[in-house]
Order: C-alpha cells, then sequence, then structure tokens
C-alpha cells in the first residue's frame, strides 16, 4: 500500500475528530453538543493543523504538493474535474440547508450545582456560616443510636409527604411528577451528588427551594419549593439523614479536602 | 440378576423423577412462579420500601397516604386491582410480582424492577400474602386468554358497539375519555375516590397495554374499584335474544303486566337463569363440576369471551401506548405562517399540522394550599399566524365539566379553567432572567385567563408572584371560544401579534417565546394555587421560509467554482515560470 501523504494524514485526522465532536462526545457520551461549541473546536483543530504543517518549510511543501498536483498536474485530470464539480455542490447544498432549516430552541445553560451562600439561614434566621454548620442531630449517630434512628425515621416520613413525588420512591429522581418538570428532580441515588456536598449544602437547596438559587442556576425554572415555607428546621436537617442513611452515601463533612 | 433388577428399580425411580420434575416444571410455567415463605428479610425490605405508603401492617394507611390518589392499596382484604385470575378471585403469585415489578403506571407505585433483584421482588410478594389469610391454600383459577380473537378492523368495529350498548360509556364516557355521567360520583371499597380510566391514555394502564391485559381486566374486573368483571353484564345461560326477551318481558312486568304465555314464557327464562347459578355457586366453591356442567358453562361463556376480546381490541385501536414526548427540542411548538387566513376554531385547516405540541402538567406543591392529585395531566396546542395576528388550538382532557359550583370540602366556588402565560418582557438568551414559572415575580407575566363560565372570553391579566393576579385595565380584543365535548376542552384563542399595551406579551416571528400553563379541574376541588401547572416551555412562530435560499447558495457554489479555477490557473502560472 501506498504510504497516505501528509495532506490526506491531516484530512483524516480533522474527520475522525469531528466524528469523536459530533457523535462520540455529543451522543454516545453526552447530550449533543450545540453546533457552535463545535466550529469553534474544529476551528482550533484546524489552526493546530496548519501551524503543525507550516512550522518547517519542506513539511509545507509536502502539505501542498497533492493539493498542487490535484489543481495543475495533466494525469490527475478526472480527479480534478470530479472536485471541482463537488466540491461547488456540496457548499450549495450546505448553504441552502442552512438557509431553509428551522431555529433551534435556545439551550438550557444553567449551573445545576452552585455554590451556596455564604450564610445559612432557615426563613430570616441566621444559623451559621454554610461552611461550618454541621447537622445538629449528626452527632447522636455516635451517641444515641436509638435516638438517632428516631430523627431518620422522622425523615422518611417527611420525605415521603413531601419528595417523592418528584425525587421519588427510591430517591432516584423518578417521582412520578418528574416527567413533567425541566430541570428533572435530582437523583440522589447518583454518586456525584450526596458524598460531594455538605449537609448544610442540602439543608440550603431545601430550605430555600428554586427560588433561592443563584441566577446561572436559573431559578425561574426550578420547580424546587421554599421548603422552609412547609417544614421546621429539624424536619429539613431529619430528611438530610434519611437521604443519607437510604442511599448509604454520606455527605462531605466539613474540613475533607476538596474533591 | 439381582443386580440388574436393583439398576431396573433405579431406572423407573429416575425416569419417574424426571416425569414429575416435568410435571412440576410445566404447572410452574402454566402459573408462573410462586413465592417462597414469608421471611425476616421480605418483612425488613418491606419496611424499608412499601411501609411509607402501605404501612407497616399492610393497611394501606402509611404516612404518605393521605396525599395520595389512587391510595396505595390495603393488603389486609385480599382485594386485588390487577390479576390474572377471574372475578372474586386472589391474584396469583406471579400476579403479585409483575405489580412490584413494572409498578402501576398512572399511579405513584414506582416499578421496582431496576431496584431491587428478583429474590427481594419474590420476598416481598411473601411478605404481602402474609397479611391477608385467605392466601393460604388458596388456588385461583385463571383467566383463559386461549381464545384471544387477532386485531382487525372488523373485530375493533364490533368491540366499538359493544362498548357502546354494555354500559362501558356510563363510566369511561362516550369515546372513552373517561368523562361518563356516573365519573363524578365513583368511589373504591375503601370510599375513596375513583377516577374511571381516560382510555386514551394507554401509559396509564395499571396493569399494562396489551390486548391481553385489557382482556383479563374484563374478565376479572378491576377488584376493590367500581370496574366490574364484564362477565356480571351478561346473564349466563340465555342467548341474546333470549337475554332480551327477559328485558323486554321485565319492562311489561313493570307496565301493563304480563299475559298468561307470557308469564310462562318468563318462568322458562328464569328457570334456565336458576340452573346456572347453581354451576356457578359450585365453581364459587370449588366443587368439581360434572362434564355436562362444564360443557354448559363452557358453551355459555364463550361468546361472552368472545366479545370481550373484540372489546380489548377496540379499546386497544384507541390511542398510542407511550405518553406523547413534551414540546422540547424538535418538538417544540412551531406556530406555522399561514397567508391563507388563519383558522376558526372547527377548521378542518388544523388538521394541515399533524402533530400536536405536548406540555405535561404536575400539581402545584410548591405554594400552598397544594395540590398533590392533579387530575389534568397535560395541554396540547397548534398554532398559525398571519402578518397580524396569531390564533392558537389549546386542548386538555378533563373528565367532568364543572360549571362554577362549591366545593363540598372546602366551601370555595370551584370551576374549570385553563390560564396560558407568557413573560411580559421576552428574555434575550438562556440566562437572561424569567419570570419564575408561577405567576412571575419582579419580572411580570401576561395571562390569558379562561373559565368555563363564559367560555368565549378570554381575560388578560398581569402577575408579579402568585396571589397578585390582576385584571388589566386595558383589555385587547382577544378572540376565544371554548367547548367541552366528550372528556376534552377545546380551546380558540385569537389575538393580534402586538399590541399597544406594554404590559402585554408581543409576538414576533423567530423568537422563542416562554409560554406555561395553569389548568384547573373543579370536581378535582381545583381553586386559586391548588391546580395543575406546567414549568416553562417556549415557542415560536415559524418564520416564513426566504426567498434568499434560492439566491445565496447558487452564488456561493459560483464563488467556490471560481475560486478553484483561480486557485488552478495560479499554481500553473508558478510552475510554468
Amino acid at each position: 500500500m501506498r504510504r497516505l501523504s501528509l495532506f490526506t494524514k491531516c484530512l483524516i485526522i480533522f474527520v475522525v475528530l469531528w466524528l469523536f465532536l459530533r457523535f462520540f462526545i455529543g451522543g454516545v457520551w453526552s447530550v449533543p453538543l450545540p453546533a457552535s461549541v463545535i466550529s469553534m473546536y474544529l476551528g482550533l483543530i484546524l489552526l493546530a493543523i496548519l501551524v503543525h504543517v507550516s512550522v518547517e518549510d519542506d513539511r509545507f511543501r509536502e502539505f501542498l504538493r497533492p493539493v498542487k498536483e490535484t489543481l495543475a498536474d495533466e494525469n490527475r485530470r478526472v480527479r480534478r474535474t470530479v472536485l471541482f464539480v463537488l466540491i461547488p455542490l456540496v457548499i450549495l447544498g450546505l448553504a441552502f440547508s442552512r438557509l431553509s432549516t428551522k431555529a433551534d430552541p435556545p439551550a438550557a445553560l444553567r449551573t445545576a450545582h452552585p455554590a451556596p451562600p455564604t450564610e445559612l439561614k432557615y426563613r430570616d434566621k441566621v444559623i451559621g456560616p454554610t461552611q461550618e454548620v454541621e447537622n445538629p442531630f449528626r452527632h447522636l449517630e455516635k451517641d444515641d443510636q436509638e435516638a438517632f434512628q428516631a430523627h431518620v425515621d422522622n425523615g422518611r416520613r417527611v420525605y415521603y409527604q413531601n419528595c417523592f413525588y418528584c425525587h421519588g420512591d427510591d430517591l432516584d429522581g423518578e417521582g412520578h411528577f418528574a416527567h413533567g418538570l425541566n430541570p428533572p428532580p435530582a437523583n440522589f441515588q447518583d454518586p456525584g451528588i450526596i458524598p460531594n456536598y455538605q449537609e448544610s449544602f442540602f439543608f440550603w437547596r431545601i430550605s430555600k427551594g428554586g427560588p433561592g438559587l443563584p441566577p446561572a442556576a436559573t431559578p425561574w425554572d426550578s420547580a424546587m419549593p421554599v421548603w422552609e415555607d412547609h417544614l421546621t428546621e429539624e424536619e429539613i436537617w431529619d430528611v438530610i439523614l434519611f437521604m443519607s442513611e437510604y442511599t448509604g452515601y454520606r455527605p462531605r463533612t466539613f474540613g475533607e479536602a476538596e474533591h | 440378576m439381582e443386580k440388574q433388577s436393583y439398576k431396573n428399580t433405579l431406572l423407573i425411580v429416575i425416569g419417574n423423577l424426571i416425569l414429575l420434575l416435568a410435571v412440576f416444571s410445566i404447572t410452574a410455567f402454566a402459573q408462573g412462579k410462586t413465592a417462597p415463605a414469608a421471611s425476616e428479610e421480605g418483612k425488613a425490605l418491606y419496611d424499608d420500601k412499601c411501609a411509607h405508603c402501605h404501612g407497616i401492617e399492610g393497611a394501606g394507611d402509611g404516612s404518605a397516604a393521605e396525599n395520595l390518589l389512587p391510595r396505595p392499596r390495603d393488603f389486609t382484604r385480599g382485594l386485588y386491582k390487577i390479576r390474572s385470575t377471574e372475578s372474586g378471585q386472589l391474584p396469583t403469585d406471579q400476579d403479585l410480582f409483575d405489580i412490584i415489578s413494572n409498578g402501576m403506571p398512572g399511579s405513584s407505585m414506582p416499578a421496582w424492577s431496576e431496584i431491587l433483584s428478583e429474590g427481594e421482588q419474590w420476598q416481598l410478594v411473601a411478605h404481602i400474602k402474609a397479611f391477608y389469610d385467605g392466601f393460604e391454600g388458596a388456588s385461583p383459577r385463571l383467566i383463559d386468554v386461549s381464545g384471544k380473537v387477532p386485531y382487525s378492523e372488523e373485530s375493533i368495529a364490533q368491540g366499538k358497539e359493544f362498548y357502546t350498548n354494555l354500559g362501558c360509556v356510563d363510566c369511561h364516557g362516550v369515546i372513552g375519555r373517561g368523562d361518563g355521567t356516573s365519573a363524578p360520583d365513583l368511589a373504591d371499597e375503601w370510599g375513596f375516590r375513583s377516577w374511571p380510566a381516560n382510555l386514551w391514555e394507554q401509559w396509564n394502564y395499571r396493569g399494562g397495554s396489551t390486548t391481553e391485559d385489557i382482556f383479563k381486566r374484563f374478565i376479572g374486573g378491576i377488584a376493590g374499584s367500581p370496574m366490574p368483571s364484564f362477565i356480571s353484564s351478561f346473564r349466563l345461560g340465555l342467548t341474546d335474544e333470549e337475554s332480551a326477551r327477559m328485558n323486554d318481558l321485565e319492562l311489561k312486568m313493570d307496565g301493563d303486566g304480563l299475559s298468561d304465555t307470557e308469564e310462562e314464557e318468563y318462568a322458562a327464562l328464569e328457570e334456565k337463569l336458576f340452573m346456572f347459578e347453581d354451576i356457578m355457586l359450585n365453581v364459587e366453591e370449588g366443587v368439581e363440576l360434572t362434564p355436562e356442567e362444564q360443557t354448559k358453562l363452557d358453551t355459555a361463556l364463550e361468546p361472552i369471551l368472545e366479545k370481550s376480546w373484540h372489546l380489548a381490541n377496540y379499546v386497544k385501536s384507541l390511542g398510542p401506548e407511550e405518553r406523547p414526548p413534551a414540546a422540547v427540542g424538535d418538538k417544540v411548538l412551531r406556530s406555522q405562517y399561514r397567508a391563507e387566513g388563519l383558522p376558526g376554531m372547527n377548521d378542518e385547516a388544523w388538521n394541515e399540522i399533524q402533530e400536536v405540541s405536548y406540555f405535561p402538567l404536575v400539581g402545584q406543591i410548591v405554594i400552598d394550599p397544594r395540590q398533590f392529585n392533579p387530575s389534568i395531566d397535560s395541554v396540547t396546542a397548534k398554532s398559525f399566524y398571519n402578518d397580524n395576528e396569531i390564533v392558537f388550538l389549546f386542548t386538555w382532557d378533563d373528565r367532568t365539566k364543572t360549571l362554577p359550583q362549591t366545593d363540598d370540602e372546602t366551601g370555595e366556588t370551584v370551576e374549570d379553567a385553563l390560564a396560558i402565560q407568557f413573560p411580559v418582557k421576552i428574555s434575550e438568551g438562556p440566562t437572561d432572567p424569567k419570570p419564575y414559572f408561577i405567576y412571575g415575580d419582579s419580572r411580570p407575566v401576561y395571562l390569558w385567563s379562561w373559565k368555563v363560565a363564559e367560555p368565549s372570553t378570554v381575560i388578560e391579566m398581569n402577575a408579579k408572584g402568585i396571589g397578585t393576579a390582576t385584571v388589566q385595565a386595558d383589555q385587547a380584543p382577544i378572540q376565544a371560544e371554548g367547548v367541552y365535548k366528550d372528556g376534552q376542552y377545546q380551546l380558540w384563542i385569537k389575538r393580534s401579534l402586538t399590541t399597544e399595551d406594554r404590559n402585554d406579551v408581543q409576538f414576533a416571528p423567530g423568537v422563542f417565546i416562554p409560554i406555561a400553563f395553569s389548568a384547573w379541574d373543579g370536581s378535582n376541588g381545583d381553586v386559586k394555587t391548588k391546580r395543575a401547572i406546567s414549568t416553562w416551555y417556549t415557542f415560536v412562530l415559524d418564520p416564513v421560509p426566504s426567498n434568499k435560499r434560492f439566491v445565496y447558495p447558487p452564488l456561493v457554489a459560483l464563488i467556490s467554482v471560481g475560486l478553484l479555477f483561480g486557485l488552478r490557473s495560479s499554481v500553473r502560472r508558478r510552475q510554468n515560470t
């Protein structure tokens, strides 16, 4: 087999990377990427390729050789004719479809897990700095198993009277209201949720709900109620204990290293 | 010699064992698996996963039960809705397993198949059975599904006829949206409200939506609910003609009275019925029927089973199996430009839009009073616009038409209503703030409020937070028409694209405009904040395809040809020099 020319190699790299972005990253691995993001990446890739081939004169000449051959050589006539017809046709098609496609709805860009405010509050009462406040009933786990269990049980009651409509029987975000919500309810069985946040973070998210989110997290879209309107402070701490007990995930504690 | 006979005996024993195993596995296969003995593990699992709804003692009275409808099952009475067994029978173990595994769509019972192992689910079956003594030694009779009638247009047509004539419409409504005349007053065995199924929403069929599933619900009935076994609607032992004749005679008996010959005729028919009742009594008590009786029973049941298959095929034909996808992404609501004029409510032109946009609704549980059990589950929409105006056709299913009336429980005046919500100012990007999805906040929303009492009026409102909705002093001329038919509201609304009022939303092509809904079902106690709501969706007035697409692309293509030739000649020139 003949060795591939530098130009063909670069072309292959470019196409493979495009396929990777379009169908692997944005498809198999994650949700489809916006076209603008893909073209940004492709621009960078193209730039990198051009820099690579133009660093040395010889390499650049080698890179351009097949292009020049195709454009001018007599014995490349067939290839040239095909390309001279194909390229304008492809451009025609792309431009036409671009002008004919319908506008895409705006992408929902939001911060899923924003930083909490520095001060943790229940209604207007300041509890303390968010970074330092601990669940006041957590210590019972060591000190008084029975009392601890009573708090967990109370949390269970609170959860199934208030939360499971959206967050689901199994705390998996698959409650019977979930299909109608966007953003979707949090899935506490996801190992990336409970272990990554302190209990005070959950207290903040539960007590202040959707409207308590910072603008980057689109507070106007979240259906999470402001639970301090419906639950007592103790009930909120209890439901956090229950979430942790049920899923087996422990919230991060103060002083633990950042992940 | 002795060795030989020993071998023979061994062979016979093994042979018998194999036979026994085969027989056993065949019965096991026919009846599904059976649950293991109740165990501590089963109880622990039950207490962790089930008790918060079904109660520690299985009485359906867990802490969550109060706010759920349908209520969690009370296991202490042996009444199970979804069974593969005949009317009045207990479910099989496999039935219970299937319910745990698949959940009950349309209720709060989730599918546990992905969460618990098969073994764990069987342990739960065992534990649940222990709540009711009647399971001991019970061998429920299975519904015979062998006579399945294939799905065909003909069968559907027959099924439709039975649907209309056999009383289904009383609860499920003329075309099956669960809006029958008795729908508002139905209650289950425990006295809780029971909504007849909306047969168009197969994704909510509690026991699945295959034709066999539907057939089993007809034959077995839905125990504990007002849904009877289909068989009970017939006079077993009489032919259709005899049954009709008996009806006539009964009518006459109540009216003019019967002649002597008619009296005799009636007595003869009654005799036939009584004979059959004896057979049914034997069946009920598990007494083995004589071959003659069995034949009689089979002959009597055959036409009923066949009718049930037709009926099942009809019900199956009513709607899609899956809930439609929500109106996001490529399903987003697109108002179509229509130069030929905007259609009125009943215009054929609406059929030009094949796919309606589907907006799921959920209960409003953010602000008191809350609605944990909404009865309206979605709004659908289509829309057209032209250079001056925009027109919408909204539909939503509601099993009851409720004109303003006093709610028995709360004393509030309730009625059916819909509100369509837009932001006053349309945000310019995904991070540009929008008003809060329930009636806005410091950023106001613009509302179209429609109520059933005045079906041709839409009132313009503004709100800056829930409870702050105010009627605009300056009402733009909005045309509206609302109609209730067969369990569904249709609401047609037309407004000019733009208005002079700064508090109105302004519609312009190509702009994605947020839209949200609130729906009230008066019969479900909906009033004020207690209602069904949607989150924000967006819709767009699809821009008219521009003629530019016939100009620019060829131009660009031509330029590219020119460039290619230019490149070629420049390369050649350099090579020649």
